[in-house]
Formats: structure tokens, sequence, C-alpha cells
């Protein structure tokens, strides 16, 4: 059998279990295959042999399963999957670590607070969808040129500049207590946003141009789904692959909230 | 409860603080002179009596604060208010500490099932004690504030004569409460600082959490303190001393003479029943 998946040091053969499901409605089930592999093998490496030998350990043909990637190098997100119970990217997920053996086995799962499209492909338009919600950008459009941007000190570019490292993988809300599944749209707006959001929030009111938007921002924020759920379990700024301070975010965000709300109680507005 | 959102999330933290763990501080503080009250020197005696003695000088100091319906009232208000969206909230989420075994993970976890059965306790705790439900105690002790030690300790034992096996699980029962409750408040005090943003950065964060430790095992200590001490306590012999507090001669039949006599009939002038609490 031709061993793609290897590099060829340290010949070994693992057991993948997978989840598989043929579409949004469809019954999850498992299937396993036997996989070689190698010294630098990762999780993404193994899909795409599998998906070359579609053939399970009971020796039937099955489809080859179906699953997200782009950058390959931890940047873009897309891969992001629960590895052995735990969330986190396939690409950057290395066999070595999981599997040093030969016959060890690796589970690979779709994550579970997105509505999956097909086996481990899921959709995550609702982070998109909040991301939105929470006018995560900065507001430059208009009938005018607003000249140079605004000036900004080391010390802001520091804290921002790994704010702006967010790939939005989804890590963060998989492994969040109090994020979970919701299928249906139009409760979007009203369940919990999640670290990623927040953070984003924070960092676009950090901004000169951003902050315009500031007061909404923390108005939506205020409300339903907003910080305030959050449960402090601290798990997002745990398995954050991008390491931001998502905790710090939320605890200045909490700030800004109670600034806000105390400012809106005495002024109104 | 969309339009509040806020508010309501602003104000449970709150009465988690005050006036729910200020109270928790106050009495278990209190409660824990059954133990430490022995090196009250104000108080006449050996050891035991001025254990029995403190105690019972904090209890009636209580019992006439001025408005204690009102704070009683209060109080019970904020509890059922915490109580009531704790629930609420702790049920809007889903714990998840198998896969991810993060110690801040199993805290948020702990936070809500010490919620739970702090409630539990809490329920229990105010109802036999103070509300008279006797039914719910193994021995049908009923609580006096002028009896508060030797009623106590009959209430954690089952009854006058050592103890009973329903009277250790009513002891454990306490044990685990207070355990609960404590945990539940410091690790309270941890996260309210988040949420009010308070704490900002990892090392603010942490520096915090050290407090709350200290507070925690500050409070962890007095809580056990006030369980044991109670429940090491004969109740016979605390009464005896309870007697002469009030100005009574304690007898050898003053165990069950006390325990036939209608507290509030007494009337004596150095007892004023104030149907209060503690
Ligand atoms: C002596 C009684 C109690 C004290 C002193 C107390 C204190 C506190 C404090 C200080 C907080 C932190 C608030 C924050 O993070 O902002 C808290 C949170 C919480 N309490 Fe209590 N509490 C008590 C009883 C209860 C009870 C009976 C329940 C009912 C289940 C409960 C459920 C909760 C929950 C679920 C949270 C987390 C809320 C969140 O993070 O959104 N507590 N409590
Ligand atoms: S904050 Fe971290 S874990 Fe969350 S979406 Fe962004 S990169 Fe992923
Ligand atoms: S700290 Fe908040 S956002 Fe992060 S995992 Fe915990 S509950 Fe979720
Ligand atoms: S493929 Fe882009 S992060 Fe894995």
């Amino acid at each position: 059998m031709a061993a793609e998946a290897s590099t060829g040091m340290n010949e070994r053969v693992i057991r993948v279990r997978l989840k598989r499901q043929d579409g949004p409605d469809a019954r999850p089930r498992w299937e396993s295959f036997d996989v070689p592999v190698g010294t630098g093998s990762n999780v993404t490496s193994v899909l795409q042999w599998i998906c070359a030998h579609p053939v399970t350990v009971e020796g039937k043909n099955t489809t080859p399963p179906v699953y997200d990637s782009g950058c390959l190098e931890e940047v873009c997100g897309s891969c992001t999957m629960v590895v052995n119970g735990r969330v986190r990217q396939a690409c950057s997920a290395l066999i070595d670590h999981y599997c040093p053996k030969d016959g060890d086995e690796l589970t690979l799962e779709p994550m579970t607070k997105f509505p999956v499209v097909r086996d481990l492909s899921v959709d995550r338009s609702r982070l998109f969808s909040n991301l939105e919600r929470m006018r995560a950008w900065v507001p430059v459009d208009g009938t005018y040129d607003l000249g140079a941007g605004p000036e900004e000190t080391p010390e802001a570019q520091q804290t921002r500049y790994v704010l702006s490292t967010c790939m939005s993988c989804g890590c963060c809300l998989e492994a969040c207590p109090q994020y979970t599944l919701e299928t249906d749209e139009e409760a979007w707006d009203r369940a919990f946003v999640g670290a990623a959001v927040i953070s984003q929030a924070r960092y676009f009111n950090m901004h000169e141009t951003g902050s315009s938007l500031k007061k909404v921002r923390l108005t939506e924020l205020s409300g339903p789904g907003g910080v305030s759920d959050c449960g402090n379990a601290q798990n997002c700024v745990n398995v954050c692959p991008k390491e931001i301070p998502l905790t710090e975010s939320i605890a200045a965000i909490g700030r800004q909230v109670t600034a806000h709300n105390i400012r809106q109680f005495f002024s109104g507005d | 409860m969309e339009r509040h959102h806020f508010l309501l999330r602003r104000l449970h933290s709150l009465t988690g603080i005050v006036p729910i763990g200020l109270f928790l501080v106050m009495h278990l503080t209190t409660n824990s002179t059954i133990l430490w009250g022995a090196f009250n020197t104000r108080i006449d005696g050996e050891g035991f009596d001025r254990r029995v003695g403190t105690f019972q000088k904090e209890v009636e100091f209580i019992n006439e604060l001025p408005l204690l319906l009102l704070i009683e009232i209060t109080l019970w208000g904020a509890i059922a208010f915490h109580s009531v969206l704790g629930v609420y909230y702790a049920t809007s989420g889903k714990g998840n500490t198998g896969a991810y075994r993060y110690q801040s993970n199993l805290r948020y976890s702990l936070q809500r099932w010490t919620g739970y059965l702090g409630f539990l306790f809490i329920v229990y705790h105010i109802a036999t004690l103070r509300w008279g439900w006797s039914f719910l105690v193994p021995g049908g002790t009923e609580w006096s504030h002028h009896f508060a030690a030797s009623t106590l300790a009959a209430a954690l034992r089952g009854g006058d004569e050592g103890f009973t096996a329903l009277g250790v699980a009513v002891s454990l029962f306490y044990f685990l409460g207070v355990t609960a409750l404590v945990f539940h408040f410091a690790n309270g005090l941890w996260t309210a600082a988040i949420t009010w943003g308070l704490t900002v950065t990892v090392t603010a964060q942490k520096r915090w959490g050290y407090a709350c430790t200290a507070i925690g095992a500050g409070l962890m200590v007095a809580g056990w303190a006030s369980v044991v001490g109670f429940a090491a306590l004969d109740p016979a012999e605390a009464r005896q001393v309870e007697m002469s507090l009030h100005g009574e001669v304690p007898t050898d039949g003053g165990e069950a003479e006390a325990r036939s006599m209608d507290v509030s009939s007494r009337g004596g002038d150095t007892i004023e029943h104030s149907g209060g609490q503690h």
C-alpha cells in the first residue's frame, strides 16, 4: 500500500475513527480506517489519505469524507474540528503527538456547536452573523476623503495586534460551556455571542475611527447574548490557537459595559 | 427579562456579594465563636462556659438589632432573587469538564453545583431553625434563640443523647452545605471582579484570585469550626450554662425542665421574645 500520508520516517499504521454524517439532517455514524503515517503526518494529511483510499477496516467501500481546509498553516481556521475529544485545527495537529505508536487510535469529529454540513464540515455562519451584529468593522464609507488614518501608540498597537490575529476558527466557541448549538437563525441575535466576537468588539472599540460605533457595540453587548452571558469558565483562552487574551477582552468589555450603562442611566441616551 | 437583561445580570452579581455574601461572612464569624469564644475573658467560667456564653451573647446582640424583621426580609428576598436567577443562568449552560479539564472550567461547574446544594441547605436551615419546621429535625428539637447553642447541638446530633444515625446525616449535610456556600462565595468574588471589569489583565485576575483564596480559606475555617463546634457540644451541659446566663439556677433536672418550658411565656426581665433569627 502506498504511504502518501507519511514522510518515510517512523512508519506505522494508526486506526482512525471518523464521525460521519451524510447531510445536515442525516444521522451520524462511525467509520474506522487504518492509515499509514510517519514523522510529520498531521490530521489533514491523514484525511487526504482516507479520501484517496475510502475503504473502512471492514473492507467496505465508502464515500471520501468531506472536510474543510485552506491555508494548511493554522492561519485560516477552516479546518477546525474535534480531535480526540478536544477542538483544534486539523492541519497543525501532528500525528506524532496523538499516535506515537503503531496501532494507536485517533478520533475525529465535527464541531458540536455549529450545524454539520457534511461529515467534518460545519456551517459557521452564526459567528459571522454575530460579528456583523457587533459592527466588527471600521466605518470609512463616506462622500469625502477622510484623509490619513489616526495615529496609534506602540502600546495600543501591541494590544490590538494580538486581537487582530483572530481567524474566526470557532475553537473558543466550541469549548465554551455557555455557547450552545443554535440551529434557528432567529435566535442568533439573542444567544451568547462568545469570546471571539466580544474580543473583536474590544479590538474595534480601541481603534480611533472604529470607536465611533462603540456605543452601538456596547448596547448590543449589554443585551441578551452579550458579555454578561459569559460564565467565566475561561476555556476560550485555554483553547485559542492564536493565544489571544480572550479573558482580558471579556473583562475589558465588562468594564466598558459597566461604564456605558452607568453613563446611560444618568444621561438617558 | 430581555429588556432588563443587563440590570438583572448585574443585580444577580451584586446580591451575591451584598447582602448575601456579607451576611455569610458575619454569620460564620459569629457562629465560630462556639470555638474561639473560649478565649473571651469577658465571660465568666471555664473554656466551655465561655464558648457557650460568648455565642449566646452574640445571638442576643443580633436579636436586639433594630429593624431585624426588615433585615431578614431583605436577606430572604435577595436569596430568593439570586437563587431563582442562579438556577435559570446555571441551566442555560452546559458543563464540559470531561473534555476540557482546566481548573477554571472545574470551578465554573462547581459554581453551579454548589449553588444548587447551597440553596437546598439554606432552605432546610431556615425552615428548621427559623420557621420551626421541627418535623424535619431528627429528634424533633425546636431551635430557641435563648438556648441557641444547646438546641442547635441537639438538632445536629439528632437529640440529647449523643449522635443518632440521622443526626450524623444532618451534621454531614451542614458540613457539605457550609463548604459549598463558602466555595461559591469565594469563587463568586473572583468572577464578579471580571463581570464588573475590575480585574482586566491576567496578572490582576491572578492576584485577585490569591486574595479570594485567602478569603475563602479563612471563611472555610470559620465555617468548619462552627459545624464541628456545635456538633461536639453536649446539649445538656450547654443548657446548664445558658440557664445560668439567664439568671436561673441550674438544677440536675434542668434539662427536662428547660425542654418542657414554653420559652415565650417565661417572660422574665432578662428574656424578651423578639422572634429574631440567627
Ligand atoms: C449564601 C448564598 C450565596 C452567595 C453568598 C452567593 C454569591 C455569589 C457570587 C458573589 C456570585 C458571583 C457573581 C458574578 O460572577 O458576577 C455568584 C454567582 C452565581 N450564583 Fe450565587 N450565591 C449564593 C447562593 C446561590 C444559590 C442558592 C444559587 C442557586 C443555584 C446560586 C447560583 C449562582 C450562579 C449560577 C452564579 C453564576 C452566575 C454567572 O456567572 O452568571 N448562588 N453567587
Ligand atoms: S479567538 Fe481564537 S479560538 Fe476564537 S475564533 Fe479567534 S482564533 Fe479562534
Ligand atoms: S470565559 Fe466566558 S466565553 Fe470564555 S469559555 Fe468561559 S464562559 Fe465561554
Ligand atoms: S487549513 Fe487553515 S488553519 Fe488549518
